[in-house]
């Protein structure tokens, strides 16, 4: 997995991508739009980690031009300016997620990550998450390159948290997921299929309940920080 | 005592005590004037009447064979003194200056040269008013005085004098009370003003309003409408700067948050790794307390003006709120969760996403591991609730009050904030007339945070692009279909952990095509 860092302030950029080299990935960097531009051009990379307050062209103005330019990659945007402005002209302009500064190694390299694997699943179809590979066209669960066997309903349930994986999906969608396979749908029914779905990924993968707001399909702790 | 009154700051009773004498004064002047006048006109009235009476007498001398006869007058008998029962007394006198009928007192009257003339004389202990008048006949000149009382005490003077004393007191008392009221009603504007300046908090330097302002007043209002502008643009000035220094701190921080992050994880750094987490500690600390700052200074009144107020779907904050927090309440072996129910309140979503969010952190910080937190809100008897409760190790009673206030650490606390977190709270809560209490959390333990909202706010209004966007993200991260899921993001926040928790074990990192074993190499630059 590689990406592309374009952040001018030397101490951010070498802590960045050392960090992000640690957390497995391929890391490079630009020190201005221009050359982050040129590279991107050139390279193929899966993500960019774009700074906002670039000398010269900033880093909107980059994104800007990236998406007219018809490049799809993921975009996780860096800004020490938290206004709520910036946030949706970030966003306005095709930015895939926003960090502010100060932020932690792991949590940009978790979210990078999660970019990543978005990025792939809407691409391939595929999910890769550790030891799990979901893939959603082919409706298959391996754990270990092994296929594993699972009902309509527990595909289903798996299927929407892996859609969303890193977020946390409400009980309610997922309700609304089965509820056309399975029209008497008892009240506990979403936990009955996530307690089957636990036991059969069972320490490949968790599915975090968090309290009052749903589920979390995540990668176990011990494997994070192996991007695949 | 008057001089007490003179130097007193009621602009009424000064203007009382300095109208007071020359209103008097006039008023004096007045009944003096109009009683001359009466007296005069009196007088004139009176000397009529006497000149009359005394061509009548005339008419009753006669002569007859070269003799002067006057008959006297019934009703008059020549009597000495005078009666004052009787209007006139009157004398008539020979040319040869024998006295032929009356009053021989009169005669004495001194003569003027006009005809008739008049004279006051004195008799008897009274002023008697004379007229003389000169009746030539054949015999020679006739004189005739009349005389009589012109009392001003029974006159129409006297009764002048008393209805213009009494019209010029009723006119001076009226004046005062007019005056007196004039003021009271000419002052109403300046208690708009006291009222506008009244309900102010410290922190609101907006001008007042002018338009219900007298002229007179004006120029005060203005200079004070200087000041606040003065002050408000000091304020601006130093928010500024805090906001400037907060934010040129955070990209420094970043770095060498990250540095000392990378190096606890190197395996040559092992010895030094108790210094390095002492070190990020540090560091956190520092970026909090930049952020804390930043975010009190967004919370003055001023500033959130350009912060859009809203209508904020609560149910939606909680759960940003709480999904951004899961992963640092997993590390810190601590069960977070939210009972949240629809509520909507008007505000600001930036300002009530910083306010929950610090109330998070706190919660995160001070409750030891296996603790419990819940975020809740909803609608509680038409009062909108937002309320934060965990069970460590409490505030006590005594420090509620305290805790609110900037830069106040608990004592004994494990200070990884700077104290400021309740205070934005605080700040932020008083923004939205909203009641901050800290209360015992269930059972007795830990803290419960309730923010209570006045009443309920209208549902979201999506007018502002800006939230339009925002309530998209958390309705399609709530609800929405799997289609959309490309369109959910993440919010980042100041809230997010900080503190130096241990990381993710290092596995080596793999080596991939390209530069990525040797991270850091500026391959384009």
């Amino acid at each position: 997995m590689r990406i592309l860092v374009v952040e001018d302030n030397d101490l951010v950029a070498d802590a960045i991508t050392r960090g992000l080299a640690m957390a497995g990935f391929a890391v490079d960097r630009a020190s201005s739009a221009e050359r982050a531009a040129m590279a991107l051009e050139s390279e193929h990379f899966d993500l960019a980690v774009l700074d906002i307050g670039l000398p010269g062209i900033d880093g909107l103005n980059l994104l800007r031009q990236l998406r007219s330019d018809g490049k799809t990659l993921p975009v996780m945007v860096l800004t020490a300016r938290d206004t709520l402005a910036t946030k949706v002209e970030a966003l306005d302009m095709g930015a895939d997620d926003f960090l502010m500064k100060p932020f932690e190694q792991a949590e940009l390299a978790a979210r990078c990550r999660a970019l990543i694997r978005r990025a792939n699943l809407s691409t391939s179809g595929q999910l890769n998450l550790g030891r799990v590979r979901i893939d959603v066209g082919g409706r298959q669960l391996q754990i270990d390159n092994e296929l594993v066997e699972l009902t309509g309903r527990e595909w289903l349930v798996l299927e929407c948290l892996a859609l969303h994986t890193g977020r946390v999906v409400s009980k309610e969608r997922l309700q609304q997921a089965i509820v056309s396979w399975d029209q008497a749908l008892t009240p506990n029914a979403v936990e009955v299929y996530v307690s089957r779905l636990r036991s059969k990924l069972a320490d490949a993968a968790t599915i975090r309940v968090v309290r009052g707001l749903g589920y979390r399909l995540e990668e176990p702790k011990a494997q994070r920080s192996v991007a695949q | 005592m008057n001089s007490r009154l003179a130097s007193s700051t009621s602009i009424r009773r000064r203007l009382l005590i300095f109208l007071l004498p020359p209103l008097t004064a006039l008023m004096l002047v007045v009944v003096y004037v109009d009683y001359r006048a009466a007296m005069l006109f009196a007088r004139t009235t009176f000397d009529q009447r006497l000149t009359d009476t005394a061509l009548t007498v005339a008419t009753r001398v006669t002569i007859e064979s070269g003799e002067l006869h006057a008959q006297t007058l019934a009703q008059s008998p020549p009597t000495s003194g005078i009666d004052r029962d009787n209007d006139f007394q009157y004398s008539i006198e020979a040319p040869n200056g024998n006295l032929l009928a009356g009053d021989p007192d009169l005669a004495a009257a001194p003569r003027g040269g006009s005809n008739p003339s008049y004279a006051d004389i004195r008799l008897g202990g009274q002023i008697l008013r004379v007229a003389t008048y000169r009746l030539s006949t054949n015999a020679g000149v006739v004189t005739i005085n009349v005389a009589g009382i012109n009392d001003s005490r029974t006159g129409p003077a006297h009764f002048i004098l008393g209805s213009t004393w009494l019209i010029g007191f009723i006119q001076l008392d009226t004046t005062l009370l007019l005056v007196w009221i004039g003021v009271h009603f000419g002052l109403k504007p300046l208690l708009v003003v006291r009222g506008q300046i009244e309900s102010r908090s410290a922190r609101e330097l907006r001008p007042l309003d002018v338009s219900a302002v007298p002229t007179e007043v004006r120029p005060l209002v203005d200079a004070l409408n200087l000041l606040f502008e003065m002050l408000e643009e000091a304020a601006r000035a130093q928010r500024q700067f805090v906001a400037d220094t907060a934010h040129q701190l955070r990209t420094p921080i970043t770095g060498l948050l990250g540095h000392l992050e990378v190096m606890m994880r190197e395996p040559d750094a092992e010895p030094l790794h108790g210094r390095l987490a002492a070190l990020h500690d540090g560091m956190s600390r520092l970026a909090a307390a930049a952020n804390q700052l930043l975010t009190l200074a967004r919370a003055d009144p001023s500033a959130s003006l350009a912060d859009k107020v809203e209508g904020v779907d609560l149910k939606s904050l909680v759960e940003r709120v709480l999904e951004r927090n899961i992963d640092r309440s997993v590390e810190s072996g601590l069960d977070i969760g939210a009972e949240a129910r629809r509520a909507n309140v008007t505000g600001s979503p930036r300002l009530l996403d910083d306010l929950l969010g610090n109330l998070v952190d706190n919660a995160l910080h001070y409750t030891p591991a296996g603790g419990h937190i819940t975020i809740r809100c909803g609608l509680d008897d038409e009062i909108v609730y937002l309320e934060v409760e965990d069970d460590g190790p409490g505030i006590p009673e005594s420090e509620r009050v305290h805790v609110r206030q900037r830069f106040y650490g608990l004592p004994g606390s494990p200070g990884r904030g700077c104290g400021l977190g309740l205070a934005i709270v605080d700040e932020i809560a008083r923004l939205h007339r909203a009641d901050l209490t800290i209360v015992d959390g269930a059972n007795g333990r830990g803290t419960k945070v309730s923010v209570r909202f006045p009443a309920a706010g209208g549902p979201p209004r999506p007018n502002a692009e800006a939230l339009r966007r925002e309530e998209t993200e958390t309705r399609v991260s709530s609800q929405g279909n799997s289609d959309q899921w490309m369109s959910i993001r993440s919010w980042s926040s100041d809230s997010r952990k900080l503190a130096g928790v241990p990381l993710a074990p290092l596995n080596p990192p793999p080596v991939f095509e390209g530069s990525g074993a040797k991270a850091g190499i500026q391959r384009h630059s």
